[in-house]
């Protein structure tokens, strides 16, 4: 078919029109309320970012079936046939939605359980913290509780030491009283005893010191060594001397005037040195003990008597003080 | 209402026109029985009432149902035409009765897991000061 161009122009426009009007079935009306409320739904849930990318397909699903009802609308197909595909495209517009309203939500329930399961989470580490922090209380509390009781054992232990240090004080102080009060009888006990020894040994006190005089009945006439009756009389004074070491002796013989002078002089210094002798056989230190003869010298009583002779006839023993001192003749 | 020029070369043409206009006119009233919706439709309807349809998206379900016996009393009517129309309507309120019934179930579940938190948080809270954070004295 050939044919001019003009011609072929107006024909398919006239076909085009013929077949838009048949297509059309029925009368177009102006406007369809129906697409244009599945538009607007459409538009409304393209927008809103909880349906458009929540649901992709459903969303893909509704723009074809809207792209369905536009072309039916463009085609003029009939109102029912419009008003049909507006309905199914706005229902797929509400799946959209409706789909995109259920991941929105399980994306809420999501984080709801991830919400509980920190806050979960959060209150088993409070509550482990908090034993924790319990434990560690206790722990101080009983270190404490501890170092107190070892702070009393030891204030216990000190006080024991302290009141065993005041037994041991009280002890030690009555041990000393004991010691003073026994130094002090001891010391009272001396002074008797040395009084007695003294009263025994027959001393008196004299300027020169304790003299004791020992009479004739120690030696025989004549003679010089003592009598066994003697030995008494020396042991008396070699307690005393041992008793008191820090006193010495002389000892001083005598005579009557019975006989020349001279042989009375050696007799009483032989004598005198054998009471020497004999305290020094007792074991008193010979430097405690010194001796001399004074013969008819010194008398104590007359000679004109046998009882004066027989006073005169003796040994006298001069004791010093405690320092050792012994006046002179 | 048709366009006619006057020239005997045009009628030819004129009779293309028309014949396809007859066919058109033809197309819209012999439609072939549509089966695929049909079963598309009931297909999802079914599936709707396993989504919780009934209880969560009754209106639509509804809808759904009525939709579907209308398609399928077209059927029997042999009005094919009026029978897809419904048949694609049933389905399309079908799908959206499933969707709005997930969503729903979604939507209360999530509602109860926040109610849950909330609780959970006021117990916490009122746990949290019940047992006061002791601090060690010094």
């Amino acid at each position: 078919m050939s044919m001019p161009r003009t011609f072929s122009t107006r024909w398919t426009f006239t076909a085009i029109a013929v077949a838009a009007f048949v297509s059309a079935c029925a009368s177009v009306p102006a406007d369809n309320v129906a697409l244009e409320e599945a538009r607007s739904n459409y538009n409304g849930a393209r927008n809103n970012p909880r349906t458009a990318a929540a649901a992709p397909a459903e969303m893909k699903a509704a723009e074809a079936a809207l792209q369905a009802a536009n072309d039916a609308w463009t085609r003029r197909d009939s109102v029912a046939e419009v008003n049909h595909l507006a309905y199914v495209a706005k229902q797929r517009v509400a799946i959209a939605q409706e789909t995109g309203r259920q991941k929105s939500a399980e994306a809420d329930a999501a984080g709801a359980t991830v919400t509980r399961d920190k806050m979960r989470l959060e209150a088993r580490t409070n509550e482990a913290d908090d034993a924790q922090r319990r434990a560690a209380l206790s722990q101080q509390s009983a270190a404490a509780a501890q170092r107190q009781s070892e702070a009393a054992q030891l204030s216990a232990a000190n006080s024991q030491r302290q009141s065993e240090a005041a037994t041991r004080a009280a002890m030690a102080s009555q041990q000393q009283s004991v010691a003073s009060q026994q130094q002090a009888s001891d010391a009272e006990m001396r002074s008797r005893q040395l009084e007695a020894q003294l009263k025994e040994l027959d001393a008196k006190k004299t300027d020169r010191g304790l003299v004791i005089t020992l009479g004739d009945v120690l030696f025989d006439t004549n003679k010089s060594d003592l009598k066994p009756g003697a030995q008494r009389s020396v042991d008396r004074l070699v307690v005393f001397l041992k008793q008191y070491p820090q006193r010495k002796a002389v000892i001083e013989g005598f005579t009557d005037n019975v006989g020349n002078n001279s042989s009375n002089q050696a007799l009483s210094g032989r004598r005198a040195d054998a009471v020497r002798m004999a305290l020094l056989g007792a074991g008193v230190a010979g430097e405690r003990v010194a001796a001399q003869g004074y013969g008819e010298s010194f008398p104590v009583a007359g000679n004109d008597s046998a009882g004066g002779r027989q006073a005169n006839r003796r040994v006298e023993i001069i004791v010093s003080d405690d320092s050792g001192n012994i006046g002179a003749r | 209402m048709l366009k006619t020029t006057p020239t005997t070369s045009r009628s030819t043409r004129m009779f293309v026109v028309l014949s396809s206009a007859v066919g058109l006119f033809a197309a819209c009233a012999s439609v072939p029985a549509p089966t695929q919706d049909m079963a598309l439709s009931t297909a999802a309807v079914a599936n709707a009432v396993s989504a919780g349809g009934p209880e969560w998206a009754a209106p639509e379900m509804r809808a759904a149902r009525e939709k579907l016996d209308r398609a399928n009393a077209a059927m029997a009517a042999k009005e094919y035409e009026q029978a897809r129309i419904w048949a694609h309507e049933a389905q399309a309120d079908a799908q959206l009765a499933a969707a709005k019934a997930r969503a729903n179930k979604a939507q209360k579940a999530a509602d109860v897991m926040q109610e849950d938190s909330r609780v959970l948080a006021e117990e916490l809270d009122r746990k949290s000061k019940a047992i006061p954070t002791t601090t060690p004295r010094n």
